[in-house]
């Protein structure tokens, strides 16, 4: 369809165009006073181009704020099927095929296979996050560009037409003190804008004037975008291998774990609660035992060598060391420990042992038994003790064969072979259980039989044995894309905060043989807008009513229908 | 010096009570000052300009003792008072007030209190429901983030509380009341449903209320077992003590102890079904039995009076109001707390999540639900300035998207636990 787009001041606009570019004049005759379709100061877009080719197409769509509005609310609904029964991802060790059925019946079984048990990790959800982001930055595009071109080349003698049918807008004389110097009084009406906080351009011959304040306002929406989509994509990077790291460790103290995936050990050296006093506790908290303060003394280690040989002290190496409570933690590098949990889990940690001759009472020699990485064999005085079995979690299974429950030192049960003075030449078997309380009850000296009434090993004090009375569980983490993350969020809230708390306010005047044409038009807070033109007219001397400005109620219907003429969308 | 504080802050509660009264008051002064211009024989505008000059002085001095309230509890706790449900109601109460004094200061028209005041009346008696004790914090909730998170959500949210106002002023300024037209009629009785469930809120708080005064009590048991992190089961028993009769028993239990209610009803009407064993859902459940009970009545009541729909009654406060006005006023508190909304509720929470659990965002419900409401009012804020959604439509999501942000605050809570569970209703 040929659409005639050259309006009368015999400016050319392109296609989609509904105010000439140069002189404002509504292009597309639809009759009436109502007030104009402002938006983008009546630009044509990209979006709007005849004949679109396939890529204009996908423009056009993603171009459209009915489509974003709509990714919006699927997303909103989305987000909340999400909420409705808790994510897997909440729970560490659980088979989910399992937990939802038995939790929550049929509908959990349903739950769990629509996906919705992860709903955030789901492919429909990530897809509408990324037409999001997509939304965002074409359409953004598609009206910033067109309105930076019309807000940068302003011509400031507009249309009558323009300028009357703006939703605020004003026609009538000149006051008579000025009704023949029309100059002088739009040179009155300036320093009047001027005292508002306008920025005032008059043209040529003095009687036509632009006044503008807080354009800047304008880019707010699109800065916000902007932050949006570096925030976006911040989150589509943490997806990238080795960008981002989630897991959850135990740490008993005193016992150097390895991180996995990074290079590091780290060792709970101490760990310590505190818990509130029974008088700091009122209401329904009385005489429960609530936890004030943990704490874990944590060291972080690299390893220089001996790092895989259980048979040797790995060598550390010190890199950090740092106190971690909820709310502190441990930072270095990229690497970040966060304080997650506490168990008391009084486990043996090391021993030192003595042999004793039982029949003569001596001592015969020691050495310190490591629980969790025991050596192959060990040197008492002229005795030798070859390590043959360890149980860290000492128990018998159906058959009574012995076996261990778990890799953590609960019951630790060790077999040695002793050979030594007095002893059968290949050694003879020993049982060792260093917990009193394992060695009665797996009766450790019947199974020892005939070298038990020999040999005894067993620790002298306390002073001899080492405890790690509690594990601290800590929520080890990587994160690389954490400052894009702030980065972006920070400046969608300039945005936010520069599109919300200013407005962009434009006042055009001309006037011609003493009759004053005043249009004004913001993007928000209209009432403000009334009140500052009917203040910079009253100091002129023309009285109006602020709220008799506004085009009145019933026009604003044909405005609506107008904008549907106006272009395909909006 | 400190002998002084301490006796201040001894009556913390008293200056909230006053605080409360005072907004009562101030509120029947709006209504005086709004519906008196005709019969109080002076002028019109000088009477309402002068009623709303007392109205308004009158909303100040109760929020100064909010205020005073505030600190004064901050200083016996030693911690910010937004750590329990108590305590972050009054404070979201506060902070719609201060919404309020900054919206009316804006405008000055007189409606925005007979409509606004309210919404902040009703969340601080909903407050006072919760239990009041000064809690220790526990550590997740010691961070300095965690005062700047709450405050500013809250302020955020209780601007939305005003657009909430502002919409439901413009809705019942232009629904026609005469109209015989379906639309006209379908409006109608949505607007009349958005009255009932303020009014089941109002119901909710007065029965608990009274029932506490009264002193009644039911106690039911039910033996659990509980897995202790170490694996090993361990039998418990769990209690659930209703203050308000239960008409529903939770599923699955004993009843150990029940006041008669009414000298009739000696047990439970009916027990919850079995799907309904979530922690407390029974008792949940009869409570919204009881609240929907009572706001029916209390709906009732006030219909008989009116002998008119509430809303067609309310509506004279708002005549001679421009409805663009109270369009503007609906959708500027509502741009108002947009950015207050995104720093507190997301910002600032992915910056406190960041420090204590070492993610920003973990797709908590209540984390999701911020979402949520945020994507709500960005949907509500993108059709109004791009899609031209003025007026009714806009007045309808400025309403629907309070009852989002409630649900947020205290349906998450109600319904779904999480982290945030701490929070308890």
């Amino acid at each position: 369809m040929f659409e005639n787009t050259k309006c009368d001041c015999g400016h050319q606009n392109p296609v989609g165009t509904t105010l000439c570019e140069s002189c404002g004049k509504p292009l597309l005759e639809h009759t009436g006073e109502a007030a104009l379709e402002m938006r983008y100061d009546g630009m044509a877009r990209r979006s709007q181009k005849a004949n679109p080719n396939p890529i204009d197409r996908i423009w056009r769509f993603f171009s459209s704020v009915k489509i974003a509005v709509y990714l919006i609310v699927i997303t909103l609904l989305g987000s909340m099927l999400g909420t409705i029964y808790p994510q897997e991802s909440t729970f560490i060790n659980l088979d989910p095929s399992i937990y939802y059925e038995t939790e929550y019946g049929l509908s959990g079984k349903l739950y769990y296979m629509l996906g919705l048990s992860h709903t955030y990790e789901s492919w429909w959800f990530i897809t509408l996050l990324m037409m999001i982001g997509t939304s965002l930055v074409i359409c953004s595009l598609d009206r910033v560009l067109p309105l930076y071109r019309a807000l940068s080349k302003q011509q400031i003698r507009k249309h009558h037409h323009f300028i009357l049918r703006q939703k605020v807008s004003y026609e009538g004389p000149l006051p008579e003190s000025h009704a023949d110097r029309p100059a002088a009084w739009v040179e009155e009406a300036k320093a009047a804008l001027r005292r508002k906080g306008y920025r005032v351009h008059l043209d040529g011959d003095g009687t036509a004037l632009l006044a503008e304040k807080h354009r800047f306002s304008r880019w707010g929406p699109y800065i916000n975008h902007i932050g949006l989509i570096i925030f976006l994509l911040a989150v589509l990077m943490r997806s990238i291998p080795g960008w981002h790291m989630d897991q959850y460790l135990a740490f008993p103290e005193g016992i150097p774990v390895k991180v996995p995936e990074t290079p590091y050990y780290l060792v709970n050296e101490k760990f310590t609660v505190d818990y509130y006093q029974e008088d700091e506790l009122v209401g329904s908290n009385k005489g429960k035992i609530v936890p004030k303060i943990y704490e874990t003394k944590a060291v972080l280690y690299t390893c220089k060598a001996n790092c895989d040989d259980p048979n040797l002290d790995p060598e550390f190496q010190e890199v950090h060391r740092q106190d971690i409570i909820v709310n502190k933690p441990l930072i270095y590098k990229s690497f970040m420990a966060y304080q997650f949990d506490y168990e008391e889990t009084p486990l043996l940690r090391a021993v030192h042992v003595t042999l004793k001759d039982k029949i003569a009472g001596t001592d015969l020699g020691g050495f310190d038994l490591s629980m969790t990485r025991p050596k192959s064999s060990y040197n008492a005085g002229t005795y030798i003790l070859e390590l043959k079995g360890y149980f860290p979690d000492f128990g018998l299974d159906d058959r009574g064969q012995p076996i261990t429950n778990s890799k953590d030192p609960n019951a630790p049960a060790f077999i040695f072979v002793i050979k030594g003075p007095g002893l059968a030449e290949a050694g003879e078997p020993y049982m060792y259980f260093p917990r009193e309380i394992d060695k009665e009850r797996f009766r450790q000296d019947q199974i020892n039989g005939a070298i038990a009434g020999k040999l005894e090993l067993g620790v002298n004090s306390m002073e001899d044995v080492q405890i790690s009375a509690y594990t601290s569980y800590l929520n080890i983490r990587m994160d690389k894309a954490m400052a894009y993350i702030w980065v972006g969020a920070a400046i969608s809230m300039i945005g936010l905060i520069m599109g919300f708390y200013w407005q962009h306010r434009r006042i055009w005047l001309r006037v011609d043989a003493g009759t004053l044409a005043l249009g004004a038009h913001t993007n928000k807070n209209w009432f403000g807008l009334r009140r500052e033109c009917a203040d910079v007219l009253a100091k002129s001397g023309l009285t109006v009513d602020p709220k008799s400005l506004e085009k009145a109620d019933e026009k604003k219907t044909d405005r609506q229908s107008a904008k549907f003429k106006g272009g395909p969308e909006s | 010096m400190s002998d002084i504080l301490e006796s201040i802050s001894a009556y913390s509660g008293t200056y909230l009570l006053i605080g409360f009264l005072l907004y009562c008051i101030s509120f029947l002064l709006f209504v005086i000052a709004i519906t008196g211009k005709k019969w109080s024989g002076s002028e019109p505008e000088a009477h309402g300009r002068r009623w709303g000059k007392i109205a308004f002085t009158v909303a100040i001095i109760g929020f100064a003792g909010h205020l005073l309230f505030f600190f004064t509890r901050w200083y016996a706790a030693g911690h910010i008072p937004t750590s329990n449900m108590y305590e972050f109601m009054t404070f979201l109460a506060m902070m719609i007030i201060f919404a309020f004094i900054i919206v009316y200061l804006l405008y000055r028209v007189l409606a925005i209190g007979a409509f606004a005041l309210p919404v902040g009346i009703i969340i601080l008696a909903y407050a006072s429901v919760f239990p009041k004790d000064i809690q220790p914090l526990i550590p997740a909730l010691q961070s300095y983030w965690l005062k700047i998170h709450v405050t500013t959500a809250a302020a955020g949210e209780a601007f939305f509380a005003v657009g909430f106002a502002g919409g439901l002023m413009y809705l019942l300024r232009t629904i026609d009341y005469r109209s015989k037209d379906k639309a006209a009629r379908k409006e109608r009785r949505w607007a009349e449903f958005t009255l009932y469930v303020i009014l089941i809120i109002v119901a909710f708080v007065t029965t608990i209320f009274s029932f506490n005064a009264a002193g009644y009590k039911a106690v039911f048991e039910k033996q659990v077992t509980v897995t202790g992190k170490s694996g090993q089961e361990q039998q418990v028993t769990q209690q659930e003590l209703y203050v308000l009769p239960p008409i529903v028993a939770p599923y699955d239990t004993d009843m150990k102890e029940m006041t008669p209610f009414l000298g009739i009803m000696k047990e439970p009407l009916f027990g919850a079904p079995s799907w309904l064993k979530g922690a407390s859902a029974g008792r949940k459940l009869n409570t919204v039995i009881w609240s929907v009970l009572a706001g029916s009545i209390l709906y009732g009541l006030l219909r008989l009076l009116c002998r008119k729909p509430l809303g067609e009654a309310a509506s004279p406060l708002l005549a001679g109001m421009d409805p663009e006005d109270l369009d503007e006023i609906a959708y500027r508190a509502i741009a108002i707390g947009y950015p207050i909304f995104t720093l507190g509720a997301l910002i600032f929470a992915m910056i406190w999540a960041h420090e204590a659990w070492g993610r920003f965002w973990g797709w908590d419900p209540k984390e999701v639900w911020a979402l949520i409401t945020w994507l709500f009012y960005a949907a509500y804020l993108h059709l109004r300035l791009s899609r031209g959604w003025q007026g009714k439509k806009s007045s309808w999501l400025a309403v629907v998207g309070f009852l989002v942000v409630m649900f947020t605050l205290v349906g998450v809570n109600l319904v779904i636990a999480g982290l945030h569970s701490y929070a308890g209703v």
